[in-house]
Parts: C-alpha cells; sequence; structure tokens
C-alpha cells in the first residue's frame, strides 16, 4: 500500500529517461501519462484518506532519514504540479516544433534534448513536493533551478543567455540562502528530516530569517521581483507555464512547511511581512496595467497573485495555512491557461505586444475564452479560487480582527486581481481587431490542454473532488498544527 | 422523485442544455438548431420549481459538501424562496422563448445560450440557497454570467449596440459607451463589491458556532452581539456593499445604465428577476432570519446598518426616477427606472427594522419589499421585451414612435399601456395595492420614528416614477413623432413573450385578494390617504402623457441624461487615479529596480571590480612586488598606531 506512493512518484522519473528514445509526438503523449500516474496515484491515496511514508535511506545526525511522504497538503500541490505538466507537455507538441523551426534547429533532433530537460524540471518539482528529507528537498530545488535556467538559455527569447543567467543567479542566491539556513537547522536540531523536526517544534529565527529571504527571492517579494518578468516573459511559453504557475509558488511551500514546524517568525514579525506582503501584491497589481507584452503582464500578475501566499502565510493558523494551499493551486490552473493562451497567440500569430492585440475573439475564440477561465481562477470566481480567497479572508479574519488596516488591503488586492484580468480580455480579445490578420485553423494541442485545465479548476470547487481534497486538507492541517506529528 | 433529484435537475438542466450549443460553435448549422434545446433546459428548472412550490413547501434541505467546514448544499423552500424561484424560472423561460426569436442568426449563438442559461441556475441558486457560502457561488455565477452577456456584441461594431450619443462628449468625457466597455463597467463594480460580501461571509463563518453559515440556522443575534457595534456595522455594511453593488444603488448604479449594450432580452432578464433583484432579494433573506425589528435593541450597531440601507435605497429611487426623467434612450430610460424600484424595495425592506407589525408571521414591511419586487419584475420585465420589438422594428434604440406605429403593433402597444399603468401605482391596478402598502410602512416611520425623509423621498419617487413610465409609453406609441425607419415583420414568439409575461400581472391582482397574506397588505389601498397618493400619481401619468417634453426643461433634462454627471466617477476619476498609480510604479518603481539590480548598477559594479581585480594582474614581477610592499607598510602603520594606543 505505502510503497505505491514510491512508485507513483517513480514512474515519472524513468519516463524522464526513456522518453528522449522516442519520437516528439511519443515522448510527449509518454511525459503526460506519466504525469497522470500521480496524479490519479494521488488522488486515489486522497480518497482513501491515507497518508504514506517510505523510507529512501538513513543517514547519521545531522541530515537524518531521508524519506517520501504523502499527505493531504502535498496532495494539492502534487494534484496541481502533475496536472500542469502533464497538459503543458501535450500543448508543446506544436509548440516547440513552432519554435525549433523558428530557430533554425532540427525539431527532431532538438526535442530529444528539450523533452529530457522538460521532464526533469517538472518531476523535480513534484519530488520537491513529497521530499520528507531538507536535504533531499533542497536537491531538488537546484536540480529544478538548473533545467529551468537550461530551458531558457537554450529555447529562450529575445536576449535568452543574458535572461538565463540573470533568473540562474537570482535563484542561486535564493537557493543558498535556503541551504544555508537549512545547515543552520541541521547545526541546531540533529536533523533534517521533517517529522522529527516536527517533534522538535523549533527553528531559531536565524534559520528561519535565511530561509525567509532566500525564499522570499524566489517567490518573489517586492524589490527581488524584478527577475520574474524577464525570465517568465523571455522563456519558451511551455516552460514559462511551469515557472510561473509551479516553480515560483514552491517558494510557498518551502515556507509552509516550515512554519508548520514553528510558525514563531511568521507570528513575531507579522506586521511588517504582511505589509511587504501587501505591498508587493498591489505594486505588482497595478505593474499589471502598464504592461505592453502579453507574458510580461501575466508574469507582473503571477507576482501579485505571490503577495496572496505571503499573506496567506503570515496570517498562518489553519485558515492561513489552506489558504496557502489552494491559491496555490488556483493560481497554477489559472496562469498555467493564460501563459499557454499567450503562446498560442505567439505561435499563431507572432504577437505579443497588446497593444497590437484586440478584437482576436473573431480569430481565435477558442484561446479567447480559455483566458477567461484563467482569469477567472486568479480573480477566484467559480473556481477552485474561490475558496482560497475564502480561507485566506477567514484567516485575515482571524489573525486580525475586523482591523480594517489589514482587512481592506486584502480585499483590495482580490479586486484588483478581477479588474486586471477582465480589463487584459477586453484589451487584448474584444473590440475592434486593430492588426490585420486572418483567421487560421488552430491545433487541437494548443487549446484543448487548456480547457481541460479550466474544467479541472472548476471540478475541484464541487464533490466529490473538493470534499475530498479540501475536506482532508482541513483535517490534516488542523492535525498538523495541533501540535501532531507527521 | 425525491427532493435531491429536484434540485439537481432545477440547477443543471440549464447547464447541461446549454452545453451542446457550446461545443457546437465552430458549426454554423448545428448552432442554429440548438437555442431550442437550451430554452428547455430553462423549463425543466420551471418545472422544477412548481413541484417545489406545490410539494415541499417550507423544508430545509442539506446534502454535504465540506461538512467539517459548514459549507454544505443547503436549500430551503421558506416563503421568499419558492416564491421567488418559481417568479425566475418563470421569467426566465419566457424571455428565453422570445429569444428563440429575437437573436435568431446572430453571430455568437453559443456564448449567449451559454451564458443565458449560467445566469438563471446562478439565480436559482442564489434564490435557494440557505447556505451563504453556495449563495456565493451563485453569486459569483451572475456576476461573469452578466459581464458575459452584457459585452455579448463584444466587436463594438454596431452603433445600435451602444449606451449614449455618439461623439457626445462633456470635458474630458464621451457619453458613448460600447458592448465590450459595457461589460468591462459591470464586472469591475461587480468585484468591487463581491469581495467585500466575500469577507463579511468569512467573518460571520468565523463568529457563527460549529461553522455554521445557513442563513435561516445562524444564531444572528449572538454572533453580531459578539462582534460587537463596530464589528456589526463592519460586517454588515461589507455585505451591503456587495448587494448594492449588484442591485446598481448609489454609487454603484453606472454599471447598469451601460448594461443596456447587451442584447435586449439579456437587459429584460437582468432587470427582473435576476441580477439587480438579486441584491435586494438577499437583503430581504437575510433581514427576514436577522429579524432586526425584535433585536436591534439588544444588538449595537445594528440600527445603524438598517439605517443606512434605508437611505441609500431611497435616494437611490429618487435618483433614478429623476434621471430617467431625461432620458432619450428606451432601454436606458427602463434601466434608471429600475435603480429606482430596487431602491424602493431596498428602502422598504430597510424599513422592516422598525415595524413590528406581522402578517401570518411575516413582517410586513418585508412582505411589502418582497412583493414589489415581484409585481416589478413582471412589468418591466414586459416594458423590455416590447422595447426589443420596438428596437427591431425602428432600428433605432432612442424612443420614438406615434400612434401609426401603436396601430400597427397592437400587442405591444397593449402591453405596454398595462405594464405602465399597473406598475406605476395608479387605483385600482396591481402596483397600487403594494404601493399603498408601502406609503403605510414609511407613514409608520415618520409617525412612530420622526423620520420624514422617506415618506417624502418615497411620495416624490413615486410620483416621478409615474411620470418617467408614462414617457416611455407616450414616446414610444403616442407622442413620439414619426420613426426614421419602420420594418415591422411577424415575430410570433416576441409577441407571444411580452403578452404572457404581462398577463402575469393580472395573475398576481387576482392573488392579492385571494391570498390571506396579501389581502392583509392590500388593505392599505382603501385608506383615504392612499387613494390621495394614486390619484396623484395618476395625475402625473396623464399630464406627462400628453406633455411629455417641455422646452423650458430642456437644459436640465440633458443634465439628468448624463445622470448627473456620474460617470465621472467610474470613467474619469477611477482611471486617471489607477493609472497614475500603475504608471508611478511601472515608469519609476520597475525602472528603477530593474536598473539598480539588473540593468545598470549592480552589474557596472560588478564589472568595475572584476576590472579592478583584473588589472592588477599585468603579470610584471615589479606591480605584485609594490603591492606586497604597501601591504607591509600599511600592516606596520597598523601596528605602530596599535602600539602607541594607550
Amino acid at each position: 500500500m505505502i510503497e505505491l506512493l514510491l512508485l507513483f512518484l517513480l514512474v515519472p522519473l524513468v519516463v524522464t529517461f526513456v522518453a528522449p528514445l522516442l519520437p516528439p509526438r511519443a515522448a510527449s503523449y509518454l511525459t503526460a501519462l506519466a504525469f497522470a500516474v500521480p496524479f490519479f496515484g494521488v488522488l486515489y491515496l486522497l480518497f482513501g484518506g491515507v497518508t504514506a511514508d517510505v523510507t529512501l535511506m538513513r543517514f547519521p545526525a545531522p541530515v537524518g532519514r531521508l524519506y517520501v511522504f504523502s499527505d493531504a497538503i502535498t496532495a494539492v500541490f502534487s494534484l496541481s504540479i502533475c496536472a500542469v505538466s502533464a497538459m503543458v507537455a501535450l500543448y508543446a507538441i506544436p509548440y516547440m516544433e513552432h519554435r525549433f523551426k523558428e530557430m533554425g534547429l532540427d525539431p527532431r533532433k532538438e526535442f530529444r534534448k528539450y523533452i529530457f530537460i522538460y521532464d526533469l524540471y517538472a518531476v523535480s518539482m513534484l519530488w520537491i513536493v513529497h521530499s520528507g528529507n531538507l536535504l533531499l528537498l533542497y536537491v531538488f530545488l537546484e536540480i529544478m533551478l538548473i533545467t529551468a535556467f537550461l530551458l531558457i538559455y537554450l529555447y529562450g527569447y529575445g536576449n535568452r543567455q543574458w535572461v538565463g543567467l540573470l533568473y540562474f543567479i537570482w535563484c542561486l542566491i535564493a537557493g543558498v540562502l535556503t541551504l544555508v539556513g537549512f545547515l543552520v537547522i541541521a547545526s541546531e536540531s540533529g536533523t533534517l528530516a521533517l517529522d522529527e523536526l516536527m517533534h522538535l517544534h523549533k527553528i531559531s529565527t536565524v534559520a528561519w530569517a535565511f530561509i525567509f529571504f532566500g525564499m522570499v527571492i524566489e517567490l518573489p517579494g517586492l524589490g527581488p521581483h524584478i527577475w520574474l518578468p524577464w525570465a517568465h516573459a523571455e522563456a519558451p511559453t511551455p516552460v514559462s507555464a511551469l515557472l510561473s504557475p509551479l516553480t515560483v509558488g514552491l517558494a510557498g511551500y518551502v515556507m509552509l512547511r516550515i512554519s508548520l514546524v514553528d510558525p514563531s517568525f511568521f507570528v513575531v514579525y507579522r506586521t511588517p511581512i504582511f505589509a511587504y506582503a501587501a505591498l508587493t501584491s498591489i505594486y505588482a497589481g497595478f505593474a499589471v496595467f502598464m504592461q505592453k507584452d502579453f507574458k510580461r503582464l501575466l508574469a507582473y500578475s503571477t507576482i501579485s497573485q505571490m503577495g496572496y501566499i505571503l499573506i496567506a502565510l503570515c496570517v498562518g493558523g489553519v485558515f492561513g495555512t489552506m489558504g496557502v494551499a489552494i491559491q496555490y493551486m488556483s493560481h497554477a490552473f489559472g496562469k498555467s491557461i493564460l501563459f499557454m493562451c499567450a503562446g498560442g497567440l505567439i505561435a499563431l500569430y507572432g504577437l505579443r505586444d497588446v497593444e497590437r492585440m484586440g478584437g482576436l475573439h473573431d480569430y481565435v475564440p477558442e484561446l479567447s475564452n480559455a483566458a477567461v477561465i484563467g482569469f477567472m481562477n486568479l480573480a477566484g470566481i467559480l473556481t477552485v479560487g474561490m475558496l482560497g480567497e475564502l480561507f485566506i479572508l477567514r484567516g485575515a479574519v482571524e489573525a486580525f480582527g475586523l482591523n480594517l488596516a489589514y482587512i481592506l488591503p486584502i480585499v483590495f488586492i482580490f479586486i484588483l486581481s478581477g479588474w486586471y484580468g477582465f480589463y487584459t480580455i477586453r484589451k487584448v480579445f474584444y473590440g475592434r481587431p486593430r492588426s490585420e490578420l486572418k483567421s487560421k485553423s488552430i491545433s487541437g494541442y494548443l487549446y484543448v490542454p487548456l480547457f481541460v485545465i479550466g474544467v479541472l479548476s472548476v471540478l475541484f470547487l464541487f464533490p466529490p473532488l473538493s470534499s475530498s481534497l479540501v475536506g482532508n486538507l482541513y483535517e490534516c492541517v488542523r492535525y498538523l498544527i495541533g501540535g501532531g506529528a507527521l | 422523485m425525491n427532493a435531491a433529484h429536484i434540485f439537481l435537475a432545477l440547477f443543471l438542466a440549464p447547464i447541461v442544455s446549454s452545453v451542446p450549443i457550446a461545443v457546437a460553435y465552430r458549426r454554423k448549422e448545428l448552432v442554429g438548431k440548438l437555442p431550442p434545446l437550451s430554452v428547455a433546459g430553462i423549463l425543466v428548472s420551471l418545472v422544477c420549481s412548481v413541484l417545489l412550490l406545490l410539494k415541499f413547501p417550507d423544508q430545509h434541505f442539506e446534502y454535504p459538501w465540506l461538512p467539517q467546514l459548514g459549507i454544505n448544499f443547503v436549500l430551503s423552500t421558506d416563503y421568499l424562496s419558492r416564491l421567488m424561484g418559481v417568479v425566475t424560472a418563470l421569467i426566465a423561460f419566457i424571455i428565453a422563448v422570445y429569444g428563440l426569436d429575437y437573436m435568431r442568426g446572430d453571430y455568437r449563438l453559443p456564448w449567449y445560450w451559454f451564458f443565458f442559461n449560467l445566469f438563471t441556475a446562478s439565480m436559482l441558486l442564489v434564490v435557494y440557497s440557505d447556505n451563504l457560502f453556495l449563495l456565493f457561488v451563485g453569486w459569483e455565477g451572475l456576476g461573469i454570467a452578466s459581464w458575459g452577456l452584457i459585452g455579448h456584441w463584444y466587436r463594438d461594431d454596431d452603433e445600435i449596440t451602444f449606451v449614449g450619443v455618439p461623439d457626445r462628449r462633456v470635458g474630458p468625457l464621451r457619453l458613448c459607451w460600447t458592448p465590450s466597455f459595457g461589460g468591462w463597467r459591470a464586472i469591475s463594480t461587480i468585484r468591487l463589491g463581491d469581495v467585500p460580501m466575500f469577507l463579511a461571509i468569512a467573518a460571520l463563518w468565523m463568529l457563527s458556532p460549529e461553522h455554521n453559515i445557513n442563513i435561516s440556522q445562524m444564531p444572528w443575534e449572538e454572533i453580531l452581539r459578539a462582534a460587537g457595534a463596530a464589528g456589526t456595522v463592519v460586517i454588515l455594511t461589507m455585505f451591503l456593499i456587495g448587494l448594492f453593488t449588484k442591485s446598481a444603488q448609489l454609487p454603484f448604479s453606472e454599471w447598469l445604465m451601460t448594461a443596456m449594450t447587451g442584447p435586449t432580452t439579456v437587459s429584460a432578464l437582468l432587470h427582473s428577476a435576476t441580477m439587480v433583484a438579486a441584491g435586494a432579494f438577499v437583503f430581504m433573506k437575510i433581514t427576514w432570519y436577522i429579524r432586526p425589528w425584535e433585536v436591534a435593541a439588544a444588538v449595537p450597531g445594528l440600527e445603524t446598518v438598517y439605517l443606512l440601507a434605508l437611505l441609500v435605497g431611497l435616494f437611490s429611487a429618487f435618483y433614478g426616477a429623476l434621471t430617467a426623467t431625461g432620458m432619450l434612450e428606451r432601454k436606458v430610460l427602463l434601466a434608471a427606472s429600475t435603480m429606482s424600484s430596487l431602491g424602493l424595495m431596498f428602502g422598504t425592506a430597510a424599513a422592516s427594522c422598525w415595524i413590528h407589525e406581522e402578517i401570518a408571521g411575516m413582517n410586513f414591511a418585508l412582505l411589502v419589499a418582497f412583493w414589489y419586487l415581484v409585481t416589478h419584475a413582471f412589468a418591466k420585465a414586459t416594458l423590455f421585451l416590447v422595447s426589443g420589438h420596438l428596437i427591431h422594428a425602428t432600428h433605432s434604440r432612442f424612443s420614438e414612435g406615434d400612434l401609426e406605429l401603436a396601430s400597427r403593433m397592437k400587442a405591444g402597444f397593449v402591453a405596454t399601456l398595462i405594464a405602465t399603468t399597473f406598475l406605476v401605482g395608479i387605483p385600482p391596478l396591481t402596483a397600487y395595492w403594494v404601493k399603498s402598502a408601502m406609503d403605510e410602512v414609511m407613514e409608520h416611520l415618520l409617525i412612530h420614528e420622526h423620520m420624514l425623509l422617506p415618506l417624502v423621498l418615497l411620495l416624490a419617487t413615486s410620483v416621478t416614477y409615474s411620470v418617467i413610465l408614462a414617457r416611455f409609453f407616450t414616446l414610444n406609441f403616442f407622442k413620439g413623432g414619426k420613426p426614421h425607419h419602420l420594418h415591422l415583420e411577424r415575430l410570433p414568439l416576441m409577441e407571444f413573450g411580452y403578452l404572457a409575461m404581462v398577463s402575469m400581472l393580472f395573475v398576481i391582482l387576482y392573488m392579492l385578494f385571494e391570498r390571506h397574506e396579501l389581502f392583509e397588505l392590500a388593505k392599505a389601498g382603501f385608506k383615504p390617504a392612499s387613494l390621495l397618493v394614486g390619484v396623484a400619481v395618476l395625475v402625473a401619468f396623464l399630464v406627462a402623457t400628453f406633455k411629455p417634453r417641455v422646452a423650458a426643461l430642456s437644459k436640465i433634462g440633458t443634465f439628468f441624461n448624463d445622470r448627473m454627471y456620474l460617470p465621472f466617477l467610474n470613467d474619469f476619476i477611477s482611471p486617471v487615479v489607477g493609472f497614475f498609480v500603475a504608471r508611478l510604479v511601472e515608469n519609476y518603481g520597475n525602472r528603477g529596480i530593474d536598473g539598480f539590480f539588473n540593468t545598470k548598477v549592480v552589474p557596472t559594479l560588478f564589472r568595475s571590480l572584476s576590472r579592478g581585480v583584473r588589472a592588477i594582474q599585468v603579470g610584471y614581477l615589479r606591480s605584485y612586488t609594490q603591492i606586497v610592499l604597501g601591504l607591509v607598510m600599511l600592516a606596520l602603520i597598523g601596528v605602530a598606531v596599535w602600539g602607541v594606543m594607550p
């Protein structure tokens, strides 16, 4: 029973090495299938209410046991990662072919290289979530960083090598700071295994500070946020569709795990962190309105949404914690749809400039309607994002009472997300066409995956999916916060 | 067949039945054939709602969703819900049938039918839901569906879909709105209200014991007392902002006027039984269970909130009626009058806080507000449906039409005459009895609470309201001049639509004297004071019918047609402030930070540092010797200074 988990996690890892041997289409389908396995596997565990834990190796102190595990929190994250990675893999079939041709490369040959790095990248994210040991987690964090860097460096747009390097340096700093934080934990607690840490319930402020600042660069917060629009806009779209929805939010996951061990840092510095998070979110929300490049626009929206996650983290408690998880999922679904949508416009029309768009609904109703679902996710309308917003609001009311100085910024941030979403839709898709374009037939790969994710995002709001996912999440978080061990 | 199945069919039938047309969007032929299927879905809802009314009155149903969190499918068929459910489904069904003719050949049918049905299903969810979160799901469905439908004609290329006079400018503002702009204005205003309302729900959820957020079961008094005076005011005001934005009360009314860019069927649905009615309905529903008339004394802050609702409602009612007197466009005139009616509903429902009289266990004021909502729904839907036919026939959105038009469009003429006279409160027609009860409510406030303003605003609104509907009638069928263009074709489904709709007003009139609780309410109509108001309304109606335009007032009419310049708030002040901040953020914030870290300062520093380090390594022994000697000298100086120091 329990070894099932390891099986689920190993399938995509094995496929990573098998897929490059196959032709592009087969490799992509195999990848999608490989991520469907852990997706349904995790759902299976979730419906059974099982938490799994598989030991990989035992090390002496200060490392401790290396293991992978699954509980309701990891489930939310890994379901998001698997669903998005599988769908983006299919989406990439026509997209990367278009990109390779554009770059003058041989599509067949180049796709082998691409699919290997892509799979490794996606698998590393999946393993980060399931890692039961901070050392293991860090290793996959670095694999994730390097693979994403390679993808930008090799296949990105614009000044891709410079952008790749920029991304690498920022995230390396983030990674190293976090590593120092982990090492401090190791020296103080004598272990890096999460279950043992949960028993000890203690993370020193020094360790917390390193991890916090590291992960705030990765998340990113205001200031360090400046790397993100470059990387997310210039990465090839399938990579953007993982970077933005999945990768950055994992910083939130790391902080979430640490704060489940010991939330003291967020409790002590709640007000300044809250102010910083709210400022990040509002700042980025306003910046969205000024972007000319569609992908950059989406990148700023990501920063704003990551502000939600930081707010939820610093609010803490049962509902803040649930808010982080559900918000991650909702953003992952919404933003992957939107990036793929932007990519579709690039592949079909070579359009990135929002100013030159307008009236595009006539030509690509599929992408236009998918974008509506995407922005509905971000704004929390009729999708799983509604639960995320509800939990964050409740967490905030529990933490701050009805103190308007705290509550109103949160309310404003949520409103702002709806505003920039529908503003963008109107600007890009409605009104009279601003460019002379022709209606083109669109490959099914370029829009069906978007709607699959869209339907998922609605299904996760309603039973039976939300009953088991959110219901288990609630029990799990309550147990962990109540002092229970993993 | 148990209640669970009925509810399932009620909510899902409209959505499921509109999926085929949505999926078949690329196949024109199929799309043309599928609309009746969508209408059939709404018919299923109608049948279900009638079943609930007849077979399952006054029951409470609970099906699990997230039981640990108190979020469940909780549905109730209390007095308000079961009646409103039928009203909603019936109106939606009639409008859907009308739409089969009205929308024929439209370029975006899949979109239209999908959102039309989603709109209906969402409203039904709001109506039957007893759980605040479930209600909010329906609430969000209303928001997104209204956005989709208002901006339906997204191409913005047909002047007949616009609102406002093209090229009309006041200062920096263009007073003309396209469909996509109308949609944006709607959703941006709706979001502004929804999130505070969501916060209020979250706060109530936290305060309620055992996570219980079922409207009919929550211990409202206990919760609000726990929140304290300030807490009560904050929570309920936040909640009210959601309701006010949906119901287009001041200052959130602008979106409703430009919502007229949508197809007329949408306007009809939006203005009668869904969307705007949702705000007033939810207000009535929660007031029903908060029971402010009983608990206001014990809950500090509650009275303040109801006073706010009373004033916002009545001022919106007066503002709406006043601006409508200057409106040139058919549908916008009706839109402003809807705002006015909704204001009256809010005002009357809020007045329940001070009314202790109960009829059959229900608060008198709430009963009045609810039945006004029902009467208004059918009458207003009729008027919109006639407008749609008029727009089809005359190819103009501006009011125009004479007796010749009336004689050639007899059905429309008769329906309009009935709907207008029945709605304004001319004795002894339907709304007269309800409005008389409303007068009585406000009179009660004057006598017992010494509040003069509500009664004054109500009377002023009533008379003005009579003027505006008379103007609608006369400018379209009597004194509006010869239409520039007239193209009449037989559209039987459209005629059926408004005739069926208007006939419901007779049914309500009958019910007023047949149903026990309604007769108690209608009794107010026999008082001399009510009759006096009725006569004043009648006189206003007649005067306006025969003299719809007064040249001396044309300036102020234009001011009213510009909605007293309220568009400045939406289209000038908000974007100017917003884009100022956005520009600040982008041009200074982002450019500054980007320059510092990524492109200028830090990279330059690194470059010069590395150049400096590399400059040392020239390979000549002499320079290395100099460096070493220099370092030794520095060390010696250091040691010397250290030795001298005390």
